[in-house]
């Protein structure tokens, strides 16, 4: 096609047949075949559920059967219900100061709450005690953690919940784990513990939650197995507040880890090894009123004519 | 049509009726019940509601970025960062493909993508996606901290599907065209280019200059000697 450019014409193509009154008879001699589209997937997602109809439409597929039961099993809350609040400044006080030893006395039998739930558990497993399954507790701990690093995930659904798994392991998955466990500095000990119930008031759910103050190493290393987190000698103090549930209504029921209270006040952790570029702020500029250019000439275009 | 029913398979029905959104691979599916259940989780299985089509094309490419590599010691040199990235099935030819593919062989991911810009080739637009699409999971999937710290090892394209039509020639004769597609493959490694990828035109050293003129001259031979 022929374009104007500044008074010039182009002509853009550069090619031009010998007969062009024959191209219609030309184009009818090849035979078009419909080729498949591989890029469909690409815009997918940007299709509208009417869009969607109409190429299965097309393509004969009947939608699916909208009548089908699924069977749903809730085998884990989705978040802590009530959730422990961590003293300040915990851990960080020597038990033989009077500060630290003051935070040690923190008696479970003086919270009414956590002692209800406790008794809620005691209805249904007989010998539950707090100082007993705080030891527990600690070994499922170590099980878990050894699972992880070791990527024997059926073990780790036995001993974590489904809302704790991925968080556990979608990092890890293209990762090398190194972690040991030294030694407990403090003996565990269960600080908070609730009941909920999910749809019925059979349907109990239990949370306990654990005080663990450890030493422990952990080393990362990435897919190609470059160092980018840790440390495998340097050991480090933890104190953790691990969330135990329970599904105490199913017989089958096993205390698995579920969450971990961060409390605000705890220092930030050793920051990775990688760096990001960091996102500039998307600035909203003030919009531009439009100056308009004066029809008559002014003094000063004058002056420069 | 595969691709839709494809669709059907791999994600759960929760997710179909919220127009195709992504969900999870795994069999839990998270959704946020009502305020009387509040923010539980269900664990569902999927069921089988389309009949069951086995993927095609290549698939063993991807494979190579799950491949986990062992802690190194500490004295040992850092082991570079690899992606391997592919696009299949692209409507052109693998013979036209070639050249595009080969162009980039060797050179840094920023100088390719700029060469890629300018070549007045329609497989040139695939291959500069490609590129950008697997400096992207570089970075975001694979640990490699600067996006322009990557190079081109490897660049090559093969067969795709080829479907075949007719057209007609003068005088009833028959001829056949043929529809090509080709799968593009490259494998973005960290670190700078290294100087000389290709052998044959890195420049000699003085000894193996030395080495081959030395064996040309005891090849000499006198004709019709004894």
């Amino acid at each position: 096609m022929p374009t104007m450019n500044a008074g010039i014409q182009v002509r853009e193509r550069h090619t031009k047949h010998w007969a062009p009154a024959f191209k219609k008879l030309r184009r009818l001699k090849v035979q078009k075949v419909k080729l498949p589209n591989f890029r469909e997937e690409d815009t997918m997602s940007e299709l509208t559920p009417d869009q969607i109809r109409s190429r299965m439409k097309e393509q004969g597929i009947l939608p699916p059967r909208s009548w089908m039961e699924r069977p749903i099993t809730i085998s884990a809350t989705g978040a802590v219900f009530e959730p422990y609040i961590p003293p300040e400044g915990d851990g960080k006080l020597s038990s033989l100061t009077l500060g630290g030893a003051k935070q040690s006395m923190e008696f479970l039998s003086k919270k009414s709450k956590s002692m209800l739930a406790v008794r809620k558990i005691r209805s249904f497993e007989d010998n539950f005690s707090p100082s007993t399954f705080a030891e527990e507790a600690q070994d499922i701990y170590i099980k878990a953690h050894k699972a992880l690093v070791e990527k024997d995930y059926d073990t780790l659904h036995q001993c974590v919940t489904e809302l704790c798994f991925p968080l556990m392991t979608e990092d890890l998955k293209m990762c090398t784990t190194r972690w040991q466990f030294l030694k407990s500095l403090e003996p565990p000990r269960v600080v908070h513990a609730r009941c909920t119930d999910i749809i019925n008031k059979e349907n109990i759910f239990s949370q306990v939650t654990v005080r663990f103050h450890t030493q422990q190493t952990l080393a990362v290393y990435d897919r190609f197995g470059r160092l980018i987190y840790g440390s495998e000698v340097v050991a480090k103090d933890v104190v953790e507040y691990v969330v135990f549930e329970k599904h105490l209504a199913n017989s089958y029921g096993l205390w698995r880890i579920h969450e971990k209270i961060i409390p605000d006040w705890m220092p930030a952790r050793e920051p990775g090894r990688k760096t990001y570029v960091q996102q500039k702020p998307v600035v909203e500029s003030e919009p531009v009123a439009d100056t308009a250019v004066p029809a008559t000439p002014t003094e000063q275009s004058a002056a420069v004519a | 049509m595969e691709i839709l029913l494809r669709q059907f398979q791999t994600k759960s029905f929760l997710s179909i009726c919220k127009c195709l959104e992504p969900a999870y691979s795994h069999a839990t599916s998270w959704t946020s019940g009502n305020a009387m259940l509040g923010k539980t989780l269900f664990h569902t299985s999927n069921t089988v509601a389309m009949p069951y089509n086995p993927p095609k094309g290549p698939r063993k490419w991807p494979i190579y970025n799950k491949k986990i590599f062992a802690p190194q010691l500490p004295g040992e040199e850092r082991r570079p960062a690899y992606v391997c990235h592919m696009r299949t099935n692209i409507k052109y030819s693998p013979f036209k493909m070639w050249y595009v593919a080969s162009m980039i062989r060797g050179m840094s991911v920023d100088e390719a993508i700029k060469q890629l810009s300018f070549v007045n080739k329609q497989g040139a637009v695939h291959v500069k996606e490609v590129l950008l699409e697997a400096q992207k999971l570089a970075v975001e999937k694979h640990n490699v901290e600067f996006k322009s710290n990557l190079w081109v090892a490897e660049s090559f394209a093969t067969k795709g599907l080829v479907m075949k039509g007719i057209r007609r020639h003068a005088k009833g004769r028959v001829g056949l065209v043929h529809y090509f597609h080709c799968h593009y493959f490259v494998r973005l490694e960290e670190g700078s280019p290294p100087a000389h990828f290709f052998f044959e035109t890195a420049p000699k050293t003085t000894k193996t200059l030395l080495s081959e003129w030395v064996d040309e001259m005891r090849q000499r031979r006198i004709p019709g000697s004894l």
